[in-house]
């Protein structure tokens, strides 16, 4: 046997340039194929939680608008770089004083003219004009909507008269012609466009919205690639294809390609991946930690991953002793291993955190030096605070899997520099109450961006001007950093916002009211059959299917 | 039924009186359920506008839900809906309460009921036979069998029947509703039966044994009866008492264990539905959803006291009772 080994590699090698040969044959034959079976399947995808509502103007968790964002369309979109891209508005324009945007809308643009099972839409299927994107922006803004995100549009020009009822209309947003609209804002406000891409300012029918009340949410009507079909509480949500969408692919074919989504609500992460190795899903929405090698050997091409627009962080309330020293608070960095708790406890699923703002982000700062782990070093800041024996803290998290490994690994290390942590575990609710009354004064929290701007983290988290539920919980405040962080909200060059950002953010990390830990990663577990796919940087719940097809 | 339960006027009155005596009952389970709420920590508003949100945004969500009123005011308005049927709608998805009840019902009654059924058929197979064979492989076997089935947490029990039977055997395509049908409702069944399945069999042994050995019995089989007749229509008769109560208490406490294995099987029921109320703070469906356990336990178990004279004819309700 053994002499016959060069004769046994010989032929293996031929087998496998064989086989090879056939592979790029098959793949060069492709396109033609491909046209033919584009079409068709419906893309199943597990969800941890059940959607909240499928009304935008009330869609505020991520199960929600990982719908939304199929249903519903904006005025712009951000592509998977994080640049801001024509949507139902093909081009725009910006005056130079940063006030006015003129936006000029697509024409032919239906809403869905039937949802379920043959119901006809009020509106019939008509086409949107700038009158609805006046309307929908009233609708948002009207105190009796009561839309959770209505102040993310507080800069629009009449914003504060048209809440308070004093005038019929707003001022701000105004329908030129059918196709031109255009929106004033009180102030410059640099992130206002990438802002728009956010699911709750979606175009929505007057006719639908009014007919239905309360219960749009349950029969959303709207614009986007797919269309409506059934809810059935916690357990799925079925949407099929619409015939009538706007967009097309290169070749001018209808899009999207496929018949239908259906989201399934699976909480428990065992069962979405037994559900997915038995085929039943062509995606899972995360990918438990005990399966993860094995996701990444078994699905080396389909399991997609990159850094999220997201920081995982401790706030100290730089109010409350010892958190106000802030040599305190640097000890505290200095004291955590954070590529030892990434690499040990989230199978290296995220970067560790030198600052606020993550990688992908604009306005990320590469050089940032941050915090190394030194415990030597932490212990002589805590002595030069005055507390040469340590110090005692209790950190509280809301009750999760993960987050109590962290805070167990965490309280192990900050051991080595002296420091004791007492951890108190509850629920999100409570933990919001406790931050809010001041209760809590170590607290863990997550950021992931509602629109990709610095701005929605520096000004948002750590602005005086938001202190408590507005975003600032650690009641943080600079003046230079509020300066800036107001500044760079006016200012209109890039390259000037990006410089204040990096300022800012350097300002944050040297006074360290937040502990970095680290910054999220984006994942995708697709069956290796789903095609052109691509992740958004700022979460997989952003993903549009429009030209997501299956090949089998 | 005549000869069950004596006059039937005596019957309605018992039933009438058993129903009346649910109105303080319910009272008071929501004036818990109001304390409570009250005492948790945790703002429904705060928590429906997300992590960041604006006060006045989160104000106004406040008094749209009625949650700057009293609470004792609170507790009036929610009967005056009950009267009415109208429980309000969720904080969460802003469904009507009873239409989120409503939809999640027959899943988790299907469930309830699949799984009673597989328990009463199973356990009381397996005591009978664990009885009739007392100190045998069967016996030993079949109280092992129990104590496992008591003990194992369902969490677990059903994790291991998904991958036996769908990823290793493929017997069953999957977890959730699927296509309706019943093959669904399968191992949902069998995790949630299990342990009423075990409780049944031991008190099944038990009362078996302690009945096979009293004179009724003996005179029975004196009659000449044969023992198929002595043991189904004598013996097993009066050994079910206990075994009813299970089933009564059961179907209460297998509302509560359908919470675990609603979620692990992903069926949308009425179990979920309330934990996933409780920790988002959905006071409006935690109310609706506690009101409606509340009825069930207190139904089933009149009529769980209402069955009890099938089964052993002295068990008589009502005035006649005394007079005999």
């Amino acid at each position: 046997m053994l002499r016959n080994k060069p004769f046994i590699i010989a032929i293996t090698i031929l087998l496998i340039t064989g086989v090879l040969s056939g592979c790029a044959n098959t793949l060069s034959t492709a396109p033609e194929a491909e046209m033919k079976n584009k079409y068709g399947g419906t893309y199943r995808m597990a969800i941890i939680q059940s959607p909240l509502s499928l009304d935008p103007v009330h869609a505020v968790d991520t199960s929600s608008s990982r719908i939304v964002y199929q249903l519903f369309e904006t005025l712009v979109d951000v592509d998977s770089d994080g640049e801001v891209i024509p949507n139902l508005a093909k081009e725009w324009d910006i005056s130079d004083n940063g006030l006015v945007y003129t936006f000029k809308l697509r024409e032919g643009v239906k809403f869905h003219s039937a949802i379920g099972e043959g119901i006809i839409t009020e509106n019939g299927g008509r086409e949107v004009t700038a009158k609805d994107w006046v309307w929908t922006f009233k609708h948002i803004i009207d105190p009796d909507t009561n839309s959770e995100r209505a102040y993310f549009l507080d800069m629009i020009k009449g914003y504060a008269d048209y809440r308070e009822g004093e005038t019929e209309a707003l001022e701000g947003v105004v329908a030129k012609d059918e196709y031109t609209l255009e929106i004033v804002l009180d102030h410059p406000f640099a992130p206002f466009i990438t802002m728009l891409a956010y699911n709750t300012f979606s175009v929505i029918p007057r006719e639908d919205v009014e007919m239905w009340g309360q219960d749009f949410g349950f029969n959303p009507v709207g614009t986007g690639p797919f269309r409506f079909s059934e809810w059935i509480q916690d357990d799925r949500v079925v949407l099929t294809r619409n015939e009538d969408y706007w967009r097309k692919d290169e070749e001018g074919n209808s899009l999207p390609y496929l018949n239908g989504m259906e989201f399934r609500t699976i909480n428990d992460l065992t069962m979405q991946w037994t559900e997915f190795g038995l085929g039943n899903l062509e995606a899972i929405e995360s990918v438990d930690d005990p399966y993860y090698h094995e996701a990444l050997e078994k699905y080396p091409d389909s399991f997609l991953r990159k850094p999220q627009m997201g920081t995982y962080f401790y706030g100290m309330n730089v109010t409350a002793k010892p958190f106000d020293n802030k040599k305190v608070r640097q000890a505290i960095n200095y004291a955590i291993d954070r590529q030892g708790i990434i690499d040990r406890l989230r199978n290296g699923r995220a970067t560790p955190a030198k600052g606020v703002l993550p990688p992908g982000m604009f306005g990320y700062n590469p050089d940032l030096e941050g915090y190394t782990y030194d415990p030597q070093k932490a212990r002589k800041l805590l002595a030069e605070a005055g507390y040469p024996d340590g110090i005692e803290i209790t950190l509280q998290y809301n009750t999760d899997d993960i987050h109590k490994r962290i805070a167990e690994a965490f309280q192990q290390q900050m051991k080595d520099a002296g420091i004791e942590v007492k951890l108190r575990h509850m629920d999100g609710a409570a933990l919001f109450e406790a931050m809010g009354k001041g209760e809590a004064t170590f607290f863990r929290l997550g950021w992931v961006v509602d629109y990709p701007d610095p701005d929605n983290f520096l000004h948002v988290l750590l602005n005086s001007a938001n202190f408590g539920p507005l975003g600032n919980f650690t009641l943080y405040k600079n003046d230079e950093f509020d300066r800036l962080t107001n500044e760079a909200r006016v200012e209109s060059d890039p390259e000037e916002r990006r410089k204040m950002y990096q300022e800012a953010e350097k300002i944050v990390v040297e006074e360290a009211p937040w502990l970095f830990v680290y910054h999220y990663t984006t994942e995708q577990l697709l069956q290796p059959y789903v095609k052109d796919y691509s992740l958004p940087p700022f979460g997989e719940h952003n993903a549009i299917f429009y030209s997501v097809w299956l090949d089998k | 039924m005549e000869a069950f339960y004596g006059r039937r006027s005596v019957l309605t009155n018992y039933v009438f009186r058993r129903l009346l005596a649910v109105i303080p009952v319910i009272v008071g389970v929501i004036a818990v359920v109001f304390i409570l709420t009250s005492i948790v920590p945790g703002d429904p508003a705060r928590l429906m506008v997300g992590q960041r949100g604006d006060p006045a945004t989160i104000q106004k969500l406040r008094e749209d839900l009625g949650l700057n009123r009293p609470l004792w005011q609170q507790f009036i308005d929610f009967f005056k809906g009950v009267v009415t049927l109208d429980l309000g709608r969720s904080y969460r998805t802003r469904m009507p309460v009873i239409q989120a009840i409503a939809e999640r019902l027959p899943i988790t009654a299907r469930l309830a009921l699949a799984s009673m059924a597989l328990a009463v058929t199973s356990g009381v197979t397996l005591g009978m036979v664990a009885a009739l064979k007392q100190n045998s492989m069967l016996d030993y076997g079949s109280m092992i069998a129990a104590l496992i089935g008591i003990s194992a947490p369902s969490f677990w029990v059903g994790i291991m029947l998904v991958v036996l039977f769908c990823v290793q055997l493929r017997w069953i395509p999957g977890t959730g509703t699927g296509d309706g049908s019943w093959i669904y409702l399968v191992l949902p069944a069998l995790t949630l039966g299990m342990r009423p399945a075990a409780l049944i069999a031991r008190l099944t042994r038990s009362g078996m044994l302690e009945v096979l050995g009293q004179d009724y019995i003996r005179t029975a089989r004196s009659k000449g009866l044969t023992e198929k007749a002595v043991i189904i229509g004598h013996a097993l008769k009066n050994a079910m008492i206990p075994v009813i109560t299970v089933v009564g208490t059961g179907m209460a406490e297998m509302l509560g264990g359908a919470i675990v294995v609603e979620k692990l099987f992903s069926l949308p029921g009425v179990g979920r539905l309330g934990i996933e109320a409780i920790l988002n703070r959905d006071f409006a469906i935690i109310r609706g959803q506690v009101l409606f356990m509340a009825l069930i336990f207190v139904v089933t178990n009149l009529l769980v006291d209402l069955s009890y004279p099938l089964f052993d004819p002295r068990i008589k309700y009502g005035r006649t009772w005394r007079r005999e």
